[in-house]
């Protein structure tokens, strides 16, 4: 069956001709149209999961603490501007505020050492289970680099359909290892600031240099991260279309559906093999919708 | 007018503190009646330079301060008769005083810190140029005659009184507020108020460079502005180096060109130095820059690093991703998304 006229119709002029692709056919579900999360129902806190306790708790450790640091540290770095003595002075003056930043950095370094656990032990566990999939993860493919090419003709209007991506799409992969570089950097360079007499002992030759460069990328990246957090990240997770005013995966761990199918399509297909209700759930959508199954896929 | 209603209210509760705190207790500190003319606050006159001079003394805040006890001819010794001639003459902060203090064989003189001072890089010193005779600190730059502090977590009034069960109540009085004066700080100033001084000077660049300060002297301020101890006393911390923490040891006043073997930041010292505030170092820590300066580092890395670099990519990342941001909200709503996931989905439904 293809799709009926008035399909093509309520998807205007871009849409005309279907991509090959439009229809993906999964067993005992049927033929998903890519934009079918326009049509499920999602629930605000969220329906598929997304993020294990653990991870959601090392969220909360990390921004919490990261609002501290940034609260504790941004004034002193701008200590001339005559807001810095303001924000500084909630803290009970700049000599408690540099506890509260080195107690807050403490409690980062080990909630980064948490999430390390985590993951090496989780990865482990999948791999005795021979559950292990690289495509599920983190680490950056070629994939990423063709869906950003992909998701940009989106954008542009040259392609229909927003690219098929995996649970973590280019957005989250490049942040996630922006975060690692920025942890590295921040960790190692605040290590400095705080005992320059032991740093110093990896590159005698010049101290200067090297608490200078501390001092310098310390700050510098503090303040990409600051500016990324509050501007990007915020607004990609909380303010854009279909995620405003709030959304609760911070919370529940939980993604809603159509969300889920908007972004991360292949994921979703992983759902639909590993939770029946899921599949209970499209089945019925798609024959609602007029897209009941049959065997062999399309046509 | 609510300004002038506050400041009326603010100052009604200083003069009730004052009244409250019992530190105003009229002792005769002015035996030659001084006071007789010098109690009258419009007391002034137009110098030669036009500027108004006034002659006031508040007698009750003289009372409280450092050289309260001190009658007035003990320093302006020049004054011979009553109604004075017109002062010339400066006051001369080394004479011998009359005043003896409690266990000293000697009456009481600055002497000993004025020869420590006269030998700093801050006296005159007889090659020097009349502009920098001119510009040279006098005792009187630093030293205003300060009131009397006290330390704000002992109880002054319960630890006086037990005091007074041996000592009498008026030397002892004055005994007890001197300690406790230098308890509160290494110095009657913050931390703040000690670079404001040094600065005041020190900033003035022009005027460095017409008294041939080297090139190092000529950012000083600046770069400890920048360092970390600058930001930490701009903000208000006790704790941080101010100027003198380095510059002179506990004697304050031997503040010497770095060269100079006796100075506290002289290559051989400055472990020492250190080590007041950061104690476990060695000897590579002393070699760190105390007074860096990030927009001209002394690398040529950190300084394409900082200057190029690090905005390139800050820049590029911030402007990139908000770019790529701004495109797919903008495709999104054209493709129907709604703001908020309302009854179930954030998508329109087109009429069928």
């Amino acid at each position: 069956m293809t799709a009926s006229v008035d399909e093509t119709t309520r998807r205007g002029p871009i849409a005309e001709t279907l991509p090959e692709d439009y229809f993906t056919y999964v067993p005992g579900v049927g033929n998903i149209p890519r934009d079918i999360y326009k049509h499920v129902k999602s629930n605000p806190y969220g329906d598929l999961p997304r993020y294990s306790a653990h991870i959601v708790l090392q969220h909360i450790l990390i921004f919490t603490t990261f609002i501290t640091l940034a609260a504790t540290g941004i004034p002193l770095h701008y200590a001339n501007l005559f807001w810095a003595p303001y924000v500084i002075s909630l803290f009970g003056g700049i000599d408690n505020a540099q506890l509260i930043h080195r107690s807050a950095a403490f409690v980062m370094i080990g909630a980064c050492v948490y999430h390390v656990l985590t993951i090496v032990g989780s990865t482990v566990l999948k791999i005795i289970k021979k559950e292990f999939d690289i495509r599920r993860t983190q680490v950056p493919m070629p994939k990423d680099l063709f869906d950003l090419i992909h998701d940009v003709k989106y954008f542009l209007g040259i392609e229909p359909f927003r690219p098929k991506m995996e649970k973590f799409m280019y957005k989250q992969k490049l942040h996630y290892l922006a975060i690692l570089w920025g942890s590295f950097v921040l960790i190692f360079a605040g290590t400095a600031l705080l005992y320059p007499e032991k740093i110093v002992l990896l590159w005698p030759f010049d101290p200067s240099f090297i608490q200078d460069l501390a001092r310098i990328m310390h700050a510098d990246e503090a303040i990409l991260a600051l500016i990324i957090i509050a501007f990007w990240h915020l607004s990609n997770v909380h303010i854009v279309p279909g995620r405003y005013p709030a959304q609760w995966t911070v919370f529940t761990g939980r993604i809603t559906r159509e969300h889920q199918i908007e972004e991360h399509f292949l994921e979703y297909l992983r759902n639909l093999e590993e939770i029946p209700e899921e599949r209970e759930y499209m089945r019925s959508l798609l024959s609602e919708l007029g897209y009941a199954e049959k065997e062999g896929g399309p046509e | 007018m609510k300004r002038r209603y506050l400041l009326w209210v603010m100052l009604s509760l200083f003069i009730l503190g004052m009244a409250l705190s019992g530190y105003s207790k009229a002792e005769a500190a002015d035996q030659e009646n001084c006071l007789m003319c010098h109690k009258y606050p419009d007391l002034a006159r137009i110098g030669s330079d036009g500027h108004v001079k006034n002659y006031y003394i508040n007698e009750h805040i003289f009372l409280n301060s450092l050289h309260g006890q001190v009658a007035c001819r003990r320093c302006h010794t020049y004054i011979k008769k009553f109604p004075h001639d017109p002062v010339t003459q400066k006051v001369y902060c080394g004479n011998v005083c009359h005043i003896k203090p409690p266990f000293a064989e000697e009456n009481f003189s600055h002497r000993k810190i004025i020869s420590v001072f006269e030998s700093s890089i801050h006296a005159i010193k007889p090659g020097d140029s009349a502009l920098m005779k001119k510009s040279d600190p006098d005792c009187k730059y630093c030293h205003l005659n300060p009131l009397y502090k006290q330390v704000e977590t002992i109880d002054y009034g319960k630890t006086l009184d037990r005091c007074l069960n041996c000592h009498q109540r008026k030397g002892v009085t004055q005994a007890y507020h001197h300690i406790m004066h230098r308890l509160r700080h290494k110095t009657s100033r913050s931390s703040q108020q000690i670079v404001a001084l040094c600065g005041g000077c020190h900033g003035n660049v022009p005027l460095m460079k017409k008294l041939g300060l080297p090139e190092r002297a000529l950012t000083a301020v600046n770069t400890y502005e920048e360092s970390i101890h600058g930001k930490m006393v701009t903000l208000g911390s006790e704790k941080a180096a101010d100027c003198i923490s380095c510059h002179a040891s506990s004697l304050l006043h031997d503040i010497y060109k770095p060269d100079n073997p006796k100075s506290s930041i002289n290559e051989k010292n400055l472990l020492t130095t250190c080590k007041n505030c950061h104690k476990k170092i060695n000897k590579y820590f002393v070699k760190i820059a105390v007074h860096p300066s990030l927009e001209d580092p002394h690398n040529p890395f950190l300084f394409v690093l900082n200057n190029f670099l690090l905005r390139l990519i800050l820049y590029g990342t911030v402007f990139g991703l908000m770019g790529l941001l701004f495109m797919e909200t903008y495709r999104r709503k054209k493709d129907g998304a709604n703001m908020k996931l309302k009854s179930g989905t954030s998508w329109r439904k087109k009429k069928k």
